[in-house]
Parts: structure tokens; C-alpha cells; sequence
């Protein structure tokens, strides 16, 4: 009798620490953690070092980041005509960036401006958002809809923190298309 | 319980159209030949105040109010003129239908009341209304009486007019990026716009207000400058879309608020907890115990009758020293079995679900409303991480998305889930009234709670896995569309990685780059698709560096 006490004992023991992990709100053991964790900052993670305790910093004022190109259109009305008229796409337009801007198009703005852009994503049909307009009832050009992405307008936000200088330029390409195709 | 409540909501349109064709009817009434009878009626209707005749009164006033005084007065708010909800309370009704007949005439005869209204309201004199009759104005203060009865009468006005219907989808389809109904979007509020505006000049306005500016009008050249978004001209609406449209901002869409409302009481009836999970496992478990005790109370009264036998054989089968041997080598190796699974699902973090900062629910972004993954982890197709998407992403949507309509999910109320969008706007410094960031407000970071992470000595790389592999999200983070709460499905182990690599072949028809080295594997394995393993994918030093 001892005997199957003991063992009973000794499963629940074992069975209690196979699954000690029970609060799945935390996370579990680690065998070193200071193996798993790395001594340098990690992306998202606090940081001392800075005033506002982020790891994450803001480019430094006045500066540009390798590659990029500024901006210069300002984000106002003035701006806004200024880039419809004078802004330019610097790409070519190639097979190889019209499938790009189609990916893109289709994670970015698809939810609103739908499919075929006639302004009718999931998110209108779900009325969740109401009044985007088809790209054919508008006098947009290249200019234009790369300011638009750029610094957003009116309800639209700014889409330039998702997109990089290319991809944008490569969205414009592909928005001209969907609108010469709606105006047919 | 649906049929029900449906059947019962059947019931309540049917009697409330019943009631529409009673209030049209004695809106017939008020003919000019009837008009003498009724005003002779008014008396009598003053004392007995049926609900159908109060109803009739203040459908009439309604309209007249709207025609007469709601240019400068509303009923719950000050406009040119005084809010007029309750007016009946601080002044006689003679004096009112005399004031509102000839103010003019009041003030210039000395009636000190009528100076005192006067003086109070910044001496801007009040129209005169003389086309009215006592009973029209005795109408219009049983209107000001008391909203109840609004909200019935508006839509009846909807019904009776498909023009309302029209403009409600001309509204949406052209104006809704920019404006609602009731509240500030990018342009001002239009619910009722038609009360401070001349139709003619509303119309001219929303076709081109750049040509009305130009053509030297005031009220525009005030209204641009007054808000910095310039309004996009609408050229394309004929005159009729225009008539429907303005039709719609005076009448609004009450009805559809009641319904929204209806609905939500009845989801809430549905997402009442029933009998939960726990209370049915404690309830299980109680029921196996006593039947256990049952079982080993029965078997206890067996073993007594033949204890002699059985005692023995259990004593020699006890003692027997090669049965002891088995038994402690079983529970040696069970142990170590059982030991070794616990150090292997040490740091293995299969189903953790930490709380965060915000109920964000990935089911109703992705899932509902199929934003795609990469609208908000944007850097998943360039980089080693797949970032946590800044809050000006987040505000891309809720910038006019301020409040949650959905079916509520969890424990949440509609209260709980708006209080979570709010959150967004807290950290980033919003104004939602007045559609505005605050100038000079702190922000403060999100502080979401990062799920996924490998440990520091394991490279893995998004921009890899996404882009160059077009692996979907889902095969390591499982259907997170339809997770509410997310929490990790996979169990990010190296033996998962390697199983993975090992089955995983890759695509040779999109890849024109590195078609020749392709082609080279294909031939050194012998085979005519390569797996990610057979590419290099189990090489220590690829992820281990």
C-alpha cells in the first residue's frame, strides 16, 4: 500500500511540474536568460539612454537618411496644386514596377479605394468609410496622387511611413492605369 | 429567440406606420376650410389632450417651426435666438402669440417684458409672423413643449418622401469622406445645414465652390477661409441630386438610429453568458468523484468477504523482490521521460497570451474588415523585424473612426470599446470634437507587449520569409483573423523551424535570379524541385552566428 502512495505522489509531482507554465499571461521559463537576451537595445525596447525612454528615435532634425530623396512640396492646398502640375514620376514604366505597384496598391489602399479603384474596398461596403471617390470622377494626375500618398489629404492619411520613395512612385504608375482603364 | 424578437419588431413597424396614416390624416385637416373647425376645436383639445390629437399638434408645429423660426432658434440650443425648448414654462402663451405675431409692434408699444426680451437677446429684432394663426402658433409651443414626440415625426417625414432615401446614398457615396452628419469630420457638420443655409446658395456651393468664391460671394470666400481643406467640387450632380440631397440633411436618418439601437439590445440578449466552461468541468468532476466513491465503497464490502485470499496474494506479490526490481525501474524511467519533457518545453511559449495596453482585436481588422497584414506591419517585406505599426497608422482609420458599431466580442460593452480607441487618441494627443491634433501635447508611447521573440542567439528574418520565400503570415502565426485576443500558435522550437525547411519547396517559376543555381541544385540531389533544406536552409551557421 506504501508503495502506490509513493507512486502517486511521485506522478503528481511530476505531472505538476510538466505543466507548471499555467499563467499564459507570462511568459515561460528560460533555461540562462542572459543567453536569450541580447545586452544591446532591441527594436521596441525601453531605453535609459534617451529623454523620451525609447529605443526607437526620430531621424535627427536636418538630417537625410542615406539614399533618400526629400520632399519638397509642402503640405497645404498651395503644395498640393503645385505637385499636381510640376511633379514628375522618375521611373520608367515597366512591366517589373507595374506588378510591384499592383502588390502594394492591393495591401495599402485596396481596403478603401477598391479593386478596380472605383472607391468601393471592403471597408465602404462595410461603411465603415463612405465617400472615396472613383479615380475617374477626379482630375488627378501623377503629381497629385504622389502627394496624396505622401502627405495624405483630407480624411486620408499619410501613407509614407508604410512605403518607401520607389514603392510610392510604383503605386502612382499603377493608379494612373486602374484610371485609364475606368475612363475607358 | 431571433423569430421572436423579430416578430415582435414586426408589431412595433406596423403600429407605428398605423400611427403615421392618423397623423397624415389630421395633417389633411389643417385645410383652410377646416381651419375654422379646428381652431374652434382647440379648446376642447387644450383640455382633453388625446396622445393621437397631441401627436397631430405637433407634427404641424414641427413643420411650421422648421419653416418659420428654425433659421434662427433651436430647441435645445442657442442660435441668433433663444433655445426655445421649455419656453412654455416662463412665459404666458398669450403673450407668446402676440410676441411672435408683431415683436416689432410689442416693443415699440411700451410692453416691459417685450424691452426686457428684446434688450437680453443683443437688440436684434425678431421677424414678425403675422401669416400665423393663434392655433399655428398654439402648435408650435406644444413642438417646443418637449422633443418626445421629434423623433417619431422625423421619420414619417422619411417615409413619406423617397427623395430622403436618394439623397441618403448621394450623401454617401460623395460626401461621407469628408462630412457626417452630426459632428466635425474634415468639413463642418450637415445634419440640419439647410437651416442655416439658402438651398440656392447650398446648391451653388456644393457644385463649385471655387466658381462661387470667384464670382465675388461673401458667404463662401468666409466659409473657405474658415476651414483650411479646400471642398472638392461636385459638377457631376444634376439639380434633382442636389434637391434629394439637401432633402436628406434636413430630415437626417433617425430612423436608422432606432434600428441601430434595436439591434444592439437584441445582440446583447444573444451574448448574455450562458452555463460556462468552469462551472461545467467542476460539475463533471464532482460527478466522477461520487461515482468513484460509489464504485470504491462496493468493491471494499467485496474484499472484506474474501480478505484472506486476496491479502496474501497482494502480500506476496509485494515481496516479490523481481517484481519490486520492474516496478522501480517503470517509475525511474517514467520520471526521466516525464523529466525531459518538462526541460523541453522550458522557454517554449506555445499559447502565451500576455494582456495588452489595448484590446486590439486582430479579428475584426483582418478578419471583418480584411485590412491586410502589411497595411500595419509594413516592415515585415524590407526588414529583419515585422514592426508593431506606429500610431499615425493606427490614425490613418480612426481619425473618423471614433467608435466601435461592430457585434461586441469578450466581456467588452460598446462603452469598453470606444474607451479602447480612445486610448489611441490619448497616446497620440487627438481632439476627436474638434478633428484636430492637440498643439503641444506629450505623447506617449504604446506599450504593447511583445508575443513573438526569439531567443538572442537565433537569427530570423521577416523581409526573407515574406518577400523573397512569399510565405503567409499564417503558416507560423496561425489564423490570427480569426483571434480576438492574439496570443502565440506556434511553437517557434528549432525542430519546428527545421520541419518546416525540410518540407517547403521552393517555387524555381518566379525566380529568374537565381535560376541557374536552381538549376545546379536540382541536378547535384536528383531531384526536379528543391526543398529550402536542400538550398542551405538546415546549415547551422545560417541562423546560428
Amino acid at each position: 500500500m506504501k508503495n502506490i502512495l509513493k507512486i502517486t505522489i511521485a506522478l503528481a509531482f511530476l505531472f505538476s511540474l510538466s505543466s507548471c507554465w499555467g499563467d499564459k499571461s507570462k511568459p515561460n521559463y528560460q533555461y540562462m536568460p542572459d543567453m536569450y537576451k541580447s545586452v544591446g537595445y532591441e527594436t521596441y525596447t525601453e531605453n535609459p539612454n534617451f529623454s523620451n525612454g525609447m529605443t526607437t528615435q526620430l531621424p535627427v532634425e536636418g538630417t537625410i537618411a542615406r539614399g533618400d530623396v526629400p520632399y519638397e512640396y509642402e503640405n497645404t492646398n498651395e503644395g498640393y496644386e503645385a505637385a499636381k502640375i510640376d511633379l514628375k514620376n522618375p521611373l520608367e514604366l515597366t512591366e517589373a514596377n507595374l506588378d510591384n505597384g499592383k502588390k502594394m496598391y492591393d495591401i495599402y489602399c485596396m481596403s478603401c479605394h477598391g479593386k478596380s479603384g472605383a472607391g468601393d474596398g471592403v471597408l465602404v461596403q462595410r461603411e465603415k468609410f463612405l465617400g472615396i471617390p472613383n479615380y475617374k470622377d477626379r482630375e488627378i494626375t501623377e503629381g497629385s496622387i504622389y502627394h496624396v500618398i505622401m502627405h495624405g489629404r483630407n480624411l486620408m492619411g499619410s501613407h509614407s511611413s508604410q512605403l518607401t520613395t520607389k514603392e510610392r512612385w510604383q503605386v502612382t504608375m499603377y493608379v494612373q492605369q486602374l484610371r485609364t482603364e475606368l475612363l475607358k | 429567440m431571433t423569430f421572436i424578437i423579430i416578430f415582435l419588431m414586426k408589431i412595433l413597424y406596423q403600429t407605428r406606420k398605423k400611427r403615421f396614416f392618423l397623423s397624415m390624416k389630421s395633417v389633411k385637416k389643417h385645410s383652410p376650410l377646416s381651419r375654422l373647425v379646428n381652431s374652434s376645436l382647440a379648446f376642447l383639445l387644450l383640455f382633453s389632450l388625446s396622445l393621437s390629437a397631441q401627436q397631430a399638434d405637433v407634427a404641424n408645429g414641427e413643420k411650421l417651426f422648421k419653416a418659420n423660426c428654425a433659421a434662427c432658434h433651436k430647441l435645445d440650443k442657442k442660435l441668433v435666438g433663444p433655445a426655445l425648448k421649455g419656453i412654455t414654462d416662463k412665459r404666458e402663451q398669450d403673450w407668446l402669440i402676440a410676441w411672435i405675431k408683431d415683436s416689432p409692434g410689442m416693443i415699440k408699444s411700451g410692453d416691459k417684458l417685450a424691452i426686457q426680451v428684446f434688450e437680453e437677446n443683443n437688440k436684434l429684432p425678431m421677424t414678425a409672423n403675422p401669416h400665423l394663426s393663434d392655433q399655428d402658433i398654439v402648435d408650435i409651443l406644444e413642438y417646443t413643449k418637449g422633443e418626445e414626440a421629434a423623433p417619431k415625426a422625423a421619420p414619417v417625414a422619411q417615409e413619406v418622401d423617397p427623395g430622403v432615401e436618394r439623397g441618403k446614398q448621394i450623401f454617401k457615396t460623395n460626401c461621407a469622406a469628408c462630412h457626417k452628419m452630426e459632428g466635425k469630420l474634415i468639413g463642418p457638420e450637415l445634419f440640419k445645414i439647410t437651416d442655416k443655409r439658402e438651398p440656392e446658395w447650398l446648391k451653388a456651393w456644393i457644385k463649385d465652390n471655387n466658381a462661387l468664391v470667384a464670382s465675388g460671394d461673401k458667404l463662401a470666400k468666409e466659409v473657405q477661409d474658415s476651414n483650411p481643406a479646400a471642398m472638392t467640387p461636385f459638377p457631376q450632380l444634376s439639380d434633382q441630386d442636389l434637391d434629394d440631397l439637401l432633402k436628406y440633411f434636413a430630415v437626417g436618418d433617425l430612423k436608422e438610429v432606432a434600428l441601430v439601437t434595436a439591434d444592439a439590445s437584441s445582440e446583447k440578449i444573444f451574448n448574455k453568458p450562458g452555463f460556462g466552461v468552469i462551472p461545467t468541468l467542476g460539475v463533471t468532476i464532482l460527478v466522477f468523484l461520487l461515482l468513484s466513491l460509489i464504485v470504491a465503497a462496493t468493491t471494499n464490502k467485496k474484499l472484506e468477504e474474501g480478505e484472506e485470499s486476496t491479502e496474501s496474494m497482494l502480500k506476496s506479490m509485494i515481496f516479490n523482490p523481481f517484481l519490486r526490481f520492474l516496478t522501480i525501474m517503470f517509475l525511474l524511467l517514467g520520471g526521466a521521460w516525464f523529466f525531459f519533457g518538462w526541460l523541453m518545453q522550458i522557454d517554449v511559449n506555445e499559447g502565451y497570451q500576455p494582456i495588452q495596453p489595448i484590446a486590439f482585436s486582430h479579428a475584426i481588422h483582418a478578419g471583418d474588415n480584411k485590412i491586410d497584414c502589411q497595411y500595419c506591419h509594413s516592415s515585415a517585406k524590407h526588414s529583419k523585424t515585422s514592426g508593431i505599426p506606429t500610431a499615425n497608422v493606427c490614425m490613418n482609420c480612426h481619425k473618423s473612426i471614433s467608435e466601435y458599431n461592430g457585434p461586441l466580442f469578450g466581456d467588452y460593452s460598446k462603452e469598453d470599446l470606444d474607451n479602447e480607441i480612445q486610448k489611441i487618441y490619448d497616446a497620440v494627443g487627438w481632439d476627436k470634437e474638434n478633428m484636430q491634433y492637440i498643439e503641444g501635447y506629450e505623447q506617449k508611447p504604446i506599450e504593447w507587449v511583445r508575443i513573438h521573440n526569439l531567443a538572442d542567439f537565433a537569427y530570423y528574418n521577416h523581409a526573407q520569409h515574406v518577400t523573397v520565400a512569399g510565405v503567409d503570415c499564417q503558416k507560423c502565426h496561425g489564423p490570427v483573423e480569426e483571434m480576438h485576443e492574439m496570443h502565440q500558435f506556434s511553437p517557434l522550437t528549432m525542430g519546428w523551424c527545421i520541419d518546416c525547411h525540410r518540407d517547403t519547396e521552393v517555387d524555381l517559376t518566379e525566380n529568374g535570379y537565381y535560376k541557374n543555381i536552381h538549376d545546379q541544385l536540382a541536378k547535384k540531389y536528383g531531384v526536379e524541385k528543391v526543398t529550402a533544406a536542400q538550398m542551405g536552409g538546415l546549415e547551422c551557421g545560417k541562423c546560428h552566428y
